[in-house]
């Protein structure tokens, strides 16, 4: 790929995720909507595609920085990107939807994210084998999990896939009783698979500042406030909550915070590498990743979504 | 050359370290406050030399209360702004003054093996950091060669565990070889085509590699940036990433209160009556000046240190100071550096990083399938195109078309050179020549021949390397024949006056207050890059030197 | 001598951030060395040039690197590299004997200067050089063949090399400060990296080596 086609497609996925993110975090796409707008499945539901859409927007960010790096010399490098994109789209318009019936071409578009996601953790896993050194859990082992294509990477995007897909499922739920999705109660359900997704991504930001030798006491953030917040979804998902959630509540909305600030040390960090942003092309790329901290935002989101639903039905 | 701009070259004409200030070398156009000793008053260690050894050694007596002043014949310089990407330009880091070389093999020196600026060669050093196998601190008695280290490697594990932890080394997470080390404190740095290039090798050969011990951090560190990958390591730093004597003992020597002084030539060491030194000749701005101390290091690496214990011979010491066992001067190693090479349809470009990021120790750790003495360590390549072109002609006496072609195979090339041990032998030596420098000081003569061990070692290295590089598909593979690169010797450590010149602690045996702590002091130098020992072995200098004055006994 | 990097110009990176200004300002002084001679003679002047020629044949239809001149200028600075070997003199002296000692050698064996030779002579001269085969008076106990790969081949090489115009030819990155690069594995290129010709699609090559 030439440089200026780089270039191009860089601005371009950039003002797209701009402009997607603003769209989903607009206020009044909620305020807007009538009639049984506030059912709890259907508010829970938009809360996901909002999500959904960020992290959508933080994977189409990093996948599109990333496989640059790579020169898109596959083909299907381009897949994350345009599959990030529609997720972004539609979860846009999921947010400004406040019908209590799934949506055909969203729901299609999640499930697409989220096989996407799975074939791209193969993809992954097929180019670090062809490397010396492949899989041994040998030193070398860590050379590939540092600087080959990212292991857990593409299940960022199948991340945002399943959020977006859960949050059709929702809004189609049965609003008599407590809903329920895949037969289970959904609010835990949820709780619990964003406790999952934010373990993991913990894991992965732990894995990125080792690799940065924690150089900055504020690299400890992202390892330890996120797992906080996991425990305390997996606690509500686990027990009968009779009160409110507050601190789970709060402590999600702390780590909403971080993925954004996050993001800005980020952008710090790049301009503290060699030649600032003066030399961008080589240190927005070697330097700590500016898209990756709004995925604990998206994850955060959701697991407020999943509170507002056990709280408006202590049995979903 | 007299076009390139002056100014870039102002630290070779005008100190920096003056007027109670220093170049803080992590800033651009930075000061930083440095204390200034009077010449008359004498300050308790006058150190020759601020690379490896005297670098570390000046921060660590600074950290212990001692007042210290380090000369370097060198300039001070300030990477940011003053180093260029360009081989011939950067040769303003070496030792070019003249050298004369002769023996069998004489050796190739400036930009290959000697610095001269503060920071020493550690300014332009390819931060290759690895640890001495234990048992060849005992290689006498238990490998049967050389001579014994008057160290115990325990303590020098401590100690590179010291030294690894300062300079922030970027290494891999468990080291194949030897006892447990602890894991580098950074990230090992990506590994570059060229790096891969060697571990395809190795596994093909059936041997453990590992990613190099770095000393260029991977991660920020303060205000240095981390390594960009640009590949001119051995012409000097300009991103500061590279962890060199320049940006981490001496600003913290600096800070501890010792001054440095800069474009400082140590001419000659006093030594008074009672057969002690009193201090030190230098020349700085023209003028020949003495600097009073109570003692006197001498850090000048190992052509510069017999060098300078020879010119400062007396009546009383008419063979130079500290040579009553012969030795100063004697059993000079240059580690052999030869190398194979081969085409690869793949590109290469060798050029990016540091040129060594992957390395074996396979034959330095394995005595078994050895017709010879001592180990090696090979390790990935990534020369530049003037030393790329030196080793081609210089080796395969290539010119014209022929060579024009072969260059032009830069970008698909990739190799592996050793690091090799040399034994070593009394007729190895440094000796003064009838020749004067611009100080008017005789030059150095540096005589050297290669024993029939040290071309077993090179033959079998050449031999396995070229195996390797066939066994992943390599074509026209070549050997470089014909290479030296790191110097030791030349005023061993040991347990006996008669067979050394300094004992454990880095004091000779005859003046008690003069001390030599750089690469002289090896006995035997191992088949790794000596760097990271000559630091550990001045932290361990600077702990007992601390110890000794707390007993009454310096 | 294929085009291997087509296009290919380190120079159109002078104003990127591959270049600070310590190297535009080294290699700005490279690029107006003029070729006329400081430190030797009009005779050694003219031969260094003959034997330069033959040592780095330059391309015709391109931009001829003043290889002498450059040489010429480590000698009138007597710029050293820090050692000798004790068979050599001093580099100045060297050179000054050894072409001298070259041109003694055409004298007699075609009663020509060297410059006036035929190529594949000046060849043959140099290769009983670098043979050791060239021995007389003139050399006064100076070993041909030392000369020949201590000072002729490695002083004219380097120059050579140090010159953009050849790092163009060998497809090198040239300056990197403050940025280097970042793709490190096999087949990969920083776009602000030469691109090779591969057969049949060399335009590609040369788009991209234009499109820096
Ligand atoms: C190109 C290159 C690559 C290298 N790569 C590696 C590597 O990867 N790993 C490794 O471990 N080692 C490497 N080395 C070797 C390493 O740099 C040296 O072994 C080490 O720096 C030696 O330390 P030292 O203290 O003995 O001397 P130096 O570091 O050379 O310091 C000696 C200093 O003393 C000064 N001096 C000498 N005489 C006088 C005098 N009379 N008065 C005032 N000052 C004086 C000199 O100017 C110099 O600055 C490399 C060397 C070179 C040249
Ligand atoms: S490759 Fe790294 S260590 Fe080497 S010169 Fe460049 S930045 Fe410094």
């Amino acid at each position: 790929m030439r440089t200026n086609d780089g270039l191009i497609a860089a601005t371009l996925g950039a003002l797209a995720v701009v402009a997607g993110a603003a769209a989903i975090t607009r206020k009044s796409a909620f305020g807007s909507a009538v009639g049984r707008r506030h059912q709890p499945t259907v508010i829970a539901a938009r809360r996901l595609n909002r999500a959904s859409g960020l992290i959508a927007a933080s994977t189409l960010l990093d996948s599109g920085i990333e496989h640059y790096r790579g020169a898109f010399h596959n083909r299907a490098m381009i897949a994350p990107l345009v599959v990030s994109a529609l997720t972004l789209a539609v979860s846009a318009h999921g947010t400004r939807d406040a019908r209590p019936v799934a949506h055909r071409l969203r729901d299609s578009v999640y499930a697409g994210a989220a096989l996407t996601g799975l074939i791209g953790t193969g993809f992954h896993l097929y180019n670090i084998g062809k490397r010396p050194g492949r899989f041994s859990w040998k030193n070398y082992s860590w050379q590939n999990l540092f600087y080959a294509s990212p292991i857990l990477a593409p299940s960022a995007v199948a991340l945002a896939g399943l959020l977006g897909y859960y949050s059709e499922r929702l809004r189609e739920s049965r609003s008599t009783g407590a809903p329920r999705v895949f037969g289970l109660p959904a609010g835990r359900a949820l709780a619990a698979l964003t406790a999952a997704g934010l373990v993991a991504t913990a894991g992965e930001a732990g894995l990125l500042h080792f690799r940065g030798a924690y150089h900055d006491p504020f690299m400890y953030v992202p390892v330890t406030v996120p797992p906080i917040a996991a425990a305390l979804l997996a606690e509500t998902a686990a027990s009968r909550p009779r009160k409110p959630r507050r601190l789970a509540r709060w402590w999600l909305r702390l780590t909403t915070l971080i993925g954004f600030v996050g993001a800005g040390f980020h952008i710090f960090g790049v301009h503290r590498e060699m030649g600032g942003w003066r030399n961008w092309r080589q240190n927005v790329l070697n330097g700590p990743p500016i898209p990756a901290p709004s995925s604990f935002s998206g994850l955060a989101l959701a697991g407020l979504a999943a509170l507002g639903l056990i709280e408006e039905h202590p049995h979903a | 050359m007299t076009v390139e701009s002056n100014q870039l070259h102002d630290a070779l004409h005008v100190p920096r370290g003056k007027d109670g200030r220093a170049p803080d070398p992590l800033r651009v156009g930075g000061w930083m406050p440095m204390r200034e000793y009077r010449e008359d008053e004498a300050v308790d260690f006058v150190i020759v030399g601020t690379g490896a050894g005297g670098g570390t050694l000046a921060c660590k007596l600074a950290e212990a209360g001692f007042s210290v002043i380090g000369m370097d014949a060198g300039a001070w310089w300030r990477p940011l702004e003053e180093f260029a990407s360009d081989e011939t330009h950067q040769d303003k880091l070496f030792w070019t003054d003249e050298r004369i070389c002769d023996g069998d093999n004489p050796l190739k020196l400036g930009s290959n093996n000697s610095g001269k600026s503060v920071g020493g060669s550690t300014v332009h050093f390819a931060m290759v950091s690895l640890r001495f196998r234990p048992e060849w601190f005992k290689c006498r008695t238990l490998l049967g060669y050389g001579a014994d280290w008057p160290l115990d490697w325990r303590e020098m594990w401590r100690y590179y565990g010291e030294v690894e932890q300062a300079l922030k080394i970027a290494g891999p997470v468990t080291y194949p070889w030897g006892p447990k080390r602890p894991r580098y404190p950074y990230r090992a740095h990506e590994i570059n085509a060229a790096g891969w290039v060697l571990a395809q090798a190795c596994e093909a050969m059936g041997i453990a590699w590992t990613e190099t011990p770095l000393a260029t951090i991977s991660a920020p560190r303060g205000r240095a940036h981390p390594c960009v990958y640009r590949g001119f390591c051995v012409t000097g730093c300009a991103t500061n990433a590279k962890q060199s004597a320049l940006v981490t003992w001496i600003p913290r020597a600096v800070t501890a209160g010792a001054e440095i002084r800069d474009l400082a030539m140590v001419g000659r060491i006093e030594v008074n009556d009672a057969g002690l030194a009193t201090g030190v000749h230098y020349q700085r701005e023209g003028q020949w000046r003495f600097q009073r101390a109570r003692n006197v290091v001498v850090a000048g690496y190992a052509i510069e240190t017999p060098r300078l214990l020879l010119n400062s011979a007396t009546d009383r010491y008419p063979d130079g100071l500290a040579n009553s066992s012969g030795l100063v001067g004697r059993n000079l190693m240059a580690q052999t550096n030869q190398g194979v090479y081969g085409v690869f349809d793949d590109e290469i470009r060798w050029y990016k990083g540091p040129p060594s990021l992957t390395l074996t120790e396979h034959w330095n750790y394995t005595d078994t399938g050895k017709d010879f003495f001592g180990g090696y360590a090979f390790m990935a390549q990534g020369p530049l195109p003037q030393a790329w072109v030196s080793t081609q002609a210089g080796n395969r006496g290539l010119w014209g078309e022929a060579l024009l072609r072969e260059m032009q195979q830069y970008n698909h090339q990739a190799g592996f050179k050793i690091v090799g041990e040399t034994l070593p032998q009394e007729r190895n030596r440094v000796t003064l020549a009838d020749e004067k420098d611009q100080y008017g000081l005789p030059v150095a003569r540096v005589t050297y021949s290669l024993c029939d061990n040290d071309k077993a070692l090179v033959k079998h290295s050449i031999d396995f390397m070229s195996r390797g590089l066939d066994a992943i598909g390599a074509r026209d593979i070549w050997a470089e024949e014909d290479d030296t690169c790191h110097l030791n010797g030349t005023a061993r450590m040991g347990d006996d006056p008669a067979t050394s010149v300094v004992n454990a602690d880095c004091r000779s045996w005859d003046i008690r207050n003069l001390w030599i702590c750089d690469g002289s002091v090896f006995p035997t130098v191992g088949g790794v890059n000596p760097s990271l020992t000559i630091q550990a072995i001045a932290c361990r200098t600077g702990d007992r030197i601390r110890q000794l004055a707390a007993l009454g006994e310096l | 001598m294929p085009d291997r990097y087509p296009g290919y110009d380190v120079l159109s990176k002078r104003n990127t951030a591959s270049w600070n200004d310590a190297s535009r300002q080294v290699i700005d002084a490279r690029l107006a060395i003029v070729d006329s001679p400081e430190f030797f003679d009009e005779r050694k002047w003219r031969t260094l040039r003959a034997i330069c020629d033959r040592i780095v044949p330059q391309p015709a239809g391109r931009a001829v690197v003043p290889i002498a001149a450059m040489v010429d200028r480590k000698l009138a600075d007597d710029h050293r590299d820090g050692y000798r070997d004790a068979r050599l003199p001093p580099q100045r002296e060297a050179w000054r004997r050894g072409l001298a000692a070259l041109e003694a050698a055409a004298q007699a064996r075609a009663g020509v200067a060297f410059h006036r030779l035929m190529t594949v002579a000046q060849d043959a001269l140099l290769r009983d050089m670098q043979c050791g085969r060239l021995d007389g008076p003139e050399w006064d106990d100076m070993p041909a063949d030392l000369f020949f790969r201590e000072r002729v081949a490695h002083d004219i090489l380097a120059a050579y090399y140090s010159h953009p115009v050849s790092w163009n030819e060998i497809g090198f990155g040239g300056p990197a400060s403050p940025r280097g690069y970042v793709r490190m594995y096999f087949n990969r290129r920083d776009p602000w990296e030469a691109a090779e010709a591969k057969a049949g699609h060399e335009a590609a090559a040369r788009d991209a080596n234009e499109n820096m």
